[in-house]
């Protein structure tokens, strides 16, 4: 099978999210961004999880997505798939902040090492890149990927320099070919990152900032006061009494993002190594019964959120209106399963926690209780969720599903024998694996979808995801960044593009 | 402690205390019958509300009643304070003990961890073990369990090492008792009291750290409630509904005061019977004897330096009725003289040398009578008047130098002081007339004596720097208060000499109070003898040696040490001075009285004797036939 | 007084060695392998040995102890397991937070303590002094956290008066490190106030009934000088020893009180430490900890040695 040679139209994103650009404006203004999650590491390959903002204004990938949420080149020039093999050509001239060229060489080094490191889901397909010529490299997958350069436009496009790559400390010296560098004498760890704009970068127009301040606020209600008195500009914020809060206070807007993420929990051992009652889907199944999911999106989640028994909301390719309501809330039901399973008398695990899912854990457990499964909840820091979601350090976990990626990412995420939160290695029923690799084959989405949904459906029979609420994507903004056209943000990602935002009047 | 023993104060602490523990208690142990609702329900749709019918002490974030996750905290708590506290007594007492008994090198090591673990904050030293162990109620009681092991591991290992000097110096008398048996024996009726109070300490200071480590996220863990976890909530939602915040934090203050103030309460008890009972608070009977019949006016005189007529004081001890100490007090000292007070201690001369400087302690009060000091009433200036003639016109050298002098001040440093703020002089001259002063008082080296401080000189010293300051500024009278009567006695007679020296210099008059008779033969010109408050016999040194006219006078005389012979006084009047309060209402010496009768019933004036100048207040004083000094 | 320090100071190097085996001997019973914390599942049993050998796990506990304290000596506490970031810079970023509360709320306790100590103590059984006893007695009682809540609920949340979260660094903004630190200072000090107040009540008490006190008195000395340089002197020798023992009591108050407020100081950092058994940074935190402690019991001996001459070394 082969894809004809796309040829992208030449453009950085930040064009594509401007409409009106003054005509030579200096970098000018200090813009204040929230992240609710720590900094772990701005190593771009080693990165999972929250945070995605700090590498942003550093790194770009080699493609990324516009505000549309179509996907554009930004240092790849063209690519072409055929098969298991993809070519992407690069963009010329690009250079790094630290002076050095991207050369293809360089590149097809990056991408080998996101996929030794394997903390990247999205190139789990990829077998090794190659420079094949001056200004081309050749990605090799084990099977066929149409997704492929969706997982490219995101931390595992992003090009590091030479130099840093050699260096240990990459996770704290970042070095990419962005239009702002970061300041490490001005950061301070924990708190706050500094960014200046890039001395020669290739798209002067992008650096509209004099300054970039990204401050690290884990709590929800510092970073609403931040908000508040205007120490930040923009902020993240996930359904929250807070959020809510925002809402409702004058000079403030709360921005919902298409897109948006399905908090779900995943029962991690589902053959019942640590906690047997799981191995039982109808234990699994009572579960997902027994949560008012109506309740749980009004209360904890201030009526943000709606109901979710699938990971994509309505509106997307993937989703499938023969689930909706698979799993109302039946306590009923719910009851009879256990019963059955012979766990009338419930059992107990336990499950991670961060401080942002505490309450809807709270909630979980409350629903759980009422079929007598008792779930500890053990907070685990900020940041490390999804780490620890990767080890058996816990029978089971709770994570957000990002409505703006693939639906491949499913079985790579959670089905597959080697899938990333499946740290059991519990083999999956030969009937998904199949049901994946179909999709897979197939490159347009109106193909795609009815594969999909089949596995969707069965993944909802085996019930080992139990999809809760799905929230927008929400920023806080103070009026003045709520109404200025050149703050953008990216679909599905709980950023904003930094390239592009100018300030002023 | 027998409850009918115990002030009502006591018990207005002791009762809700224990209330409020018992209802812990109950709560924790009826929990599923007491809560209206599982503490776990959630109910989505009514989340945050407050207070109501329903839900007497509203909802939290899941619509959960707080008033059901309240009484199952509360199991949390007394399961919390019973762990740790329970660990840190297995743990520490044992140990303690082991160190203790063992000595040598495990007691060197244990006791050096035992500081390094002291010197890191308790917190810090629990989250440490938390990560090792893991959170939990369980895992993170062991943590403060081990941590407050440290004061029970020292409090045992202080009883065993006081214990066993005790035993074995007394299991050396006693042949054949093994000192280990009785060691143990010892060691287990003396580790019980400041045990229970180190309990209490600890259960307030457990309750305290369990709910601030499930605040921080990593002691009890939610959704099982605990009040440090419901706080935890209530500070996310702060904004929406202040109100949860309340509930938890008013119970954790409740119990740990509670737990606190019982803790005063036994350490107090307990403390109370380790120590020497104090003198039980005096009674004061309905018709105490306020006055005796008063003697009669005195008449002053152009050489006096200082008269009093008619002197009272009162105190009032805590809560009773103003009791009399001192009544009917008038004497009268000239110019130059020296007038001694003698009496035994309690009989009210103290107080009287105050009462002249207007200085009885809190309680007190001059209830009549006038001072005159050169013709001015003190009594009747204002303070300021007063605080302005101490120090200026009027004097005072306490009884114990090392006391009277300000330990945290160098001795120069209090005459100067004394001197810029009465008498307004420089940083400069105060200095120079210090220097003076010092040396006018006989110490060597007076420049570099100004800079020490009081505990570098020895009591005599001490005592002349307290005279020095005293006359800093040329008094009119000094009253000197015991002055000797803490000293050596070779340095006695020196202070003595001393006193003597000045008043020729000075050519102040004095008052000089004391219990010596024989001190005061020494230094006095004339003699007023003190009991219960009153003043018994006035007279010359020669007049009341050779001629006492009061039974008491006469008895104190032949209690004397005979010259220089270094004989012992011989306790010749047989009872006690009777204390304030518990006067007779007649002659007040009657009880001890040899010469006692029906007349002695009624109050005795003080009256003129034969001789001018001789006041003796007695019945029978013209009739007896007295005893003199030998 | 030189010698005191220098007798002190000498002191202090055996009990930091004590603490500095024992925070590393306690790390080293951390029961998860640092290592898989790092790689999580994906790592190869050779990126294992590799980080292993890199972290230096290999070496005998003795090697590394004695490798980790000369560096420590040196002021170089290692790096973070998770990321680059030494472990000496992240502490040294956090502490000025911390010090900053710890100190603030030293200063309202003693001002606090000593004044309602002091007003107690001259008229005992007054209503004055009831009011400070029973309000020591609460205050001992309420945990600081709590009052916190409250504080920032009337005063920042209702109020607005204080920020109700945030650290503002005294360098960049005086005004505003003070505003940021004002309400947590005030509830980290409250216990401290009861204790320092208790202490004082009762020193006063015993010292107003010395005869110095009464001497000076009887020297015509104004009611007033006597009180707050004669007595006050003298009863605060007995609170400095309160107060070099409540440190280390204010500095773990400061852990919990800084995450009431979301001040990003040694508490957050010590938490996510111990979250991810990052043992380098734990090590490092107590071992500053007991610096500062050791620092400040230091400072509290000085000045005990200034108000109370007899503790002089002669
Ligand atoms: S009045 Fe009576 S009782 Fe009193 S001293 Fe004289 S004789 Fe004794």
């Amino acid at each position: 099978m082969t894809f004809a040679i796309r040829k992208l139209a030449y453009s950085t994103f930040a064009a594509a999210a401007l409409f009106v650009l003054p005509a030579t404006a200096d970098p000018a203004g200090t813009f204040r961004f929230a992240e609710q999650a720590k900094l772990i590491t701005m190593d771009p390959h080693n990165h999972s999880g929250g945070g995605f903002s700090y590498l942003r204004p550093v790194y770009e990938s080699l493609f990324d997505r516009n505000p549309d949420g179509d996907i554009v080149p930004v240092l790849a020039d063209s690519y072409q798939v055929d098969g298991r093999t993809v070519t992407i050509t690069l963009k010329p001239g690009i250079t790094f902040s630290d002076g050095t060229d991207l050369t293809a060489d360089l590149a097809a080094r990056n991408l080998n090492r996101v996929i030794e490191l394997g903390v990247n889901a999205g190139v789990k397909l990829a077998e090794k890149a190659e420079a094949t010529g001056p200004d081309q490299i050749t990605l090799t997958l084990k099977s066929p990927d149409p997704s492929i350069i969706d997982a490219l436009s995101g931390t595992a496009g992003m090009m590091v320099s030479a130099a840093a790559l050699d260096d240990p400390a990459l996770d704290r010296n970042p070095v990419g070919t962005g239009p702002y560098v970061y300041s490490p004498e001005e950061s301070r760890e924990g708190e706050l990152r500094v960014y200046t704009p890039a001395p020669g970068y290739r798209d002067p127009e992008a650096q509209g900032l004099a300054r970039i301040e990204i401050s690290e606020i884990p709590d929800n209600t510092a970073r609403l006061n931040a908000l508040k008195t205007g120490q930040v500009d923009l902020a993240i914020f996930l359904s929250s009494p807070q959020a809510a809060i925002v809402d409702r206070t004058p000079g403030l807007k709360l921005l919902r993002q298409p897109g948006g993420t399905t908090y779900h929990l995943s029962v991690l051992d589902r053959e019942g190594t640590q906690v047997p009652a799981f191995a039982d889907p109808r234990v699994r199944m009572a579960m997902n019964y027994a949560i008012d999911r109506e309740a749980f999106s009004k209360a904890v989640e201030f009526g943000l959120s709606t109901p979710a028994t699938q990971p994509y909301a309505e509106g997307l390719w993937a989703y499938d209106p023969a689930l909706e309501g698979r799993y109302a809330y039946d306590l009923d039901k719910a009851k009879a399963l256990m019963q059955e399973a012979g766990y009338a008398e419930g059992f107990e695990f336990t499950m991670p926690s961060i401080p942002i899912f505490a309450s809807r854990l709270e909630a979980v457990a409350g629903f759980l209780k009422e079929i007598n499964v008792t779930m500890n909840i053990q907070t685990v820091e900020p940041g490390t969720l999804a780490r620890r979601s990767r080890t058996t350090d816990f029978p089971a976990t709770n994570l957000v599903w990002n409505n703006a990626i693939d639906p491949k990412f499913v079985t790579t995420y959670y089905v597959a024998e080697d899938a990333v939160f499946n740290p059991f290695r519990i083999k999956p029923d030969p009937k998904l694996t199949e049901l994946s690799e179909a999709g897979l084959a197939i490159a347009d989405e109106a193909g795609r979808a009815p594969i999909y949904r089949e596995m969707l459906g069965r993944l909802a029979e085996e019930s080992y995801m139990i999809f809760i609420t799905t929230t927008p994507i929400l920023f806080g903004a103070s009026d003045a960044v709520a109404t200025n056209e050149t703050v953008q943000f990216r679909p599905g990602t709980d950023t904003p593009y930094f390239a592009g935002i100018r300030l002023g009047n | 402690m027998k409850l009918s023993h115990v002030r009502p104060s006591t018990l207005a602490v002791v009762i809700p205390s224990v209330a409020v523990l018992a209802t812990l208690l109950i709560c924790a142990l009826f929990a599923e019958w007491l809560a209206p609702y599982d503490p776990l329900q959630q109910n989505l749709m009514d989340m945050l509300q407050g207070p109501s019918a329903e839900h007497w002490l509203g909802t939290d974030d899941l619509g959960r009643d707080v008033l059901s996750r309240m009484i199952h905290g509360s199991r949390i708590a007394v399961i919390a304070a019973a762990e740790a506290t329970g660990l840190a007594v297995l743990i520490g007492v044992p140990v303690g003990l082991f160190i203790g008994y063992r000595g040598g090198w495990w007691d060197w090591v244990t006791m050096r961890l035992v500081e390094a673990i002291v010197s890191i904050p308790g917190i810090m030293v629990a989250i440490v073990i938390i990560a090792i162990l893991g959170t939990g109620l369980h895992r993170a009681m062991f943590a403060l369990g081990i941590l407050y092991s440290t004061a029970f591991l020292r409090l045992a290992r202080s009883v065993v090492l006081t214990e066993r000097e005790e035993v074995y110096v007394r299991s050396a008398r006693v042949i054949g008792a093994s000192p280990s048996r009785i060691l143990v024996r010892h060691i287990f009726l003396n580790i019980a009291p400041p045990l229970i109070v180190q309990v209490t300490l600890t259960v307030g200071a457990v309750l305290l750290a369990e709910a601030g480590l499930s605040f921080i996220g990593i002691g009890v863990q939610p959704p099982q409630a605990s009040w440090g976890t419901m706080l935890n909530t209530a500070a996310a939602y702060m904004e929406l509904n202040a109100f949860l915040a309340v509930p938890p934090g008013l119970a954790i203050v409740a119990t740990v005061l509670s737990v606190n103030l019982l803790g005063d309460v036994l350490r107090d008890s307990i403390g109370r019977g380790i120590r020497l009972p104090e003198a039980t608070p005096v009674h004061v009977p309905a018709s105490a004897p306020a006055r005796s019949r008063s003697s009669e006016p005195m008449t002053p005189r152009a050489d006096d330096a200082l008269l009093v007529d008619g002197l009272t004081v009162t105190v009032s001890p805590k809560g009773g009725q103003p009791v009399p100490v001192v009544t009917d007090m008038s004497f009268r000292i000239g110019r130059g003289e020296t007038l001694g007070l003698v009496g035994e201690s309690g009989s009210g001369k103290t107080v009287t040398g105050l009462a002249l400087m207007g200085l009885i302690g809190a309680g007190g009060r001059i209830a009549g009578g006038r001072v005159l000091l050169d013709g001015t009433d003190l009594l009747s200036l204002p303070a300021s008047g007063l605080e302005a003639a101490r120090g200026s016109d009027i004097a005072m050298v306490f009884q114990d130098p090392t006391t009277s002098l300000n330990p945290a001040f160098t001795v120069g440093s209090q005459i100067a002081e004394v001197l810029r703020v009465k008498q307004g002089l420089s940083r400069r001259a105060a200095r120079d007339r210090t220097v003076e002063l010092i040396d006018r008082v006989g110490i060597p080296r007076p420049a570099e004596r100004a800079d020490a401080y009081p505990h570098e000189l020895s009591g005599g010293m001490a005592q002349r720097i307290a005279i020095a300051r005293a006359l800093s500024c040329g008094p009119k009278l000094l009253i000197a208060d015991e002055p000797t009567t803490a000293l050596d006695v070779t340095v006695q007679q020196e202070i003595l000499d001393l006193f003597r020296d000045l008043q020729d210099d000075f050519g102040m008059a004095m008052l000089f109070v004391t219990h010596d008779l024989a001190v005061a033969a020494d230094i006095c010109d004339r003699i007023a003898v003190m009991y219960c408050g009153e003043i018994v016999e006035t007279a010359s040194v020669d007049r009341l040696f050779s001629h006492p006219r009061h039974p008491y006078t006469s008895g104190l005389l032949s209690a004397m040490p005979h010259g220089a012979s270094g004989t012992p006084p011989l306790p010749v009047i047989p009872g006690t001075v009777p204390p304030p309060g518990s006067w007779p209402p007649g002659c007040r010496f009657a009880s001890r009285c040899a010469h006692a009768d029906a007349a002695c019933a009624a109050p005795v004036p003080l009256t003129t004797a034969e001789v001018p100048g001789q006041q003796v207040r007695c019945v029978h004083a013209a009739a007896l036939t007295l005893e003199a000094a030998q | 007084m030189l010698r005191l320090i220098g007798q002190r100071l000498l002191a202090m190097v055996p009990l930091l060695l004590i603490v500095s085996v024992l925070t590393f001997s306690f790390t080293a019973l951390l029961p998860s392998d640092p290592v898989d914390l790092i790689i999580g599942d994906r790592g190869s049993e050779e990126q294992y040995q590799m980080i292993r050998e890199r972290l230096g796990l290999n070496e005998p506990f003795v090697t590394r102890y004695v490798t980790w304290l000369g560096q420590a000596v040196q002021g170089d506490l290692g790096t973070s397991f998770f990321n680059s970031v030494r472990v000496t810079d992240a502490v040294m970023l956090r502490m000025p937070a911390t010090l900053s509360l710890t100190f603030a709320s030293v200063l309202i306790s003693v001002v606090v303590g000593l004044g309602a100590g002091v007003a107690a103590a001259l008229r005992p059984r007054s209503w004055i002094d009831r009011l400070a006893t029973v309000g020591a007695t609460i205050g001992q009682a309420v945990p600081n956290f709590w009052f916190g809540l409250i504080l920032a609920s009337v005063f920042a949340v209702s109020l607005r008066w204080f920020p109700a979260t945030g650290y503002v660094r005294l360098a960049e903004d005086p005004a505003g490190w003070l505003r940021s630190i004002t309400l947590p200072a005030l509830a980290l000090g409250l216990s401290t106030s009861a204790a320092i107040a208790r202490q004082v009540r009762s020193a006063m008490v015993g010292v107003l009934q010395q005869d110095y006190i009464r001497a000076a008195r009887a020297q015509g000395l104004p009611a007033r000088r006597v009180i707050f340089r004669h007595a006050l002197k003298n009863a605060l020798v007995p609170v400095v020893t309160v107060l070099s023992f409540q440190i280390t009591v204010l500095l773990g108050g400061a852990l919990i009180v800084e995450q009431v407020f979301a001040i990003n100081g040694i508490g957050s950092l010590a938490v996510a430490a111990v979250r991810q058994q990052d043992i380098p940074m734990i090590q490092g935190i107590v071992l500053v900890l007991v610096l500062v402690v050791m620092a400040v019991q230091l400072a509290t001996d000085v000045l005990y040695g200034l108000i109370n001459p007899k503790a002089r070394p002669a």
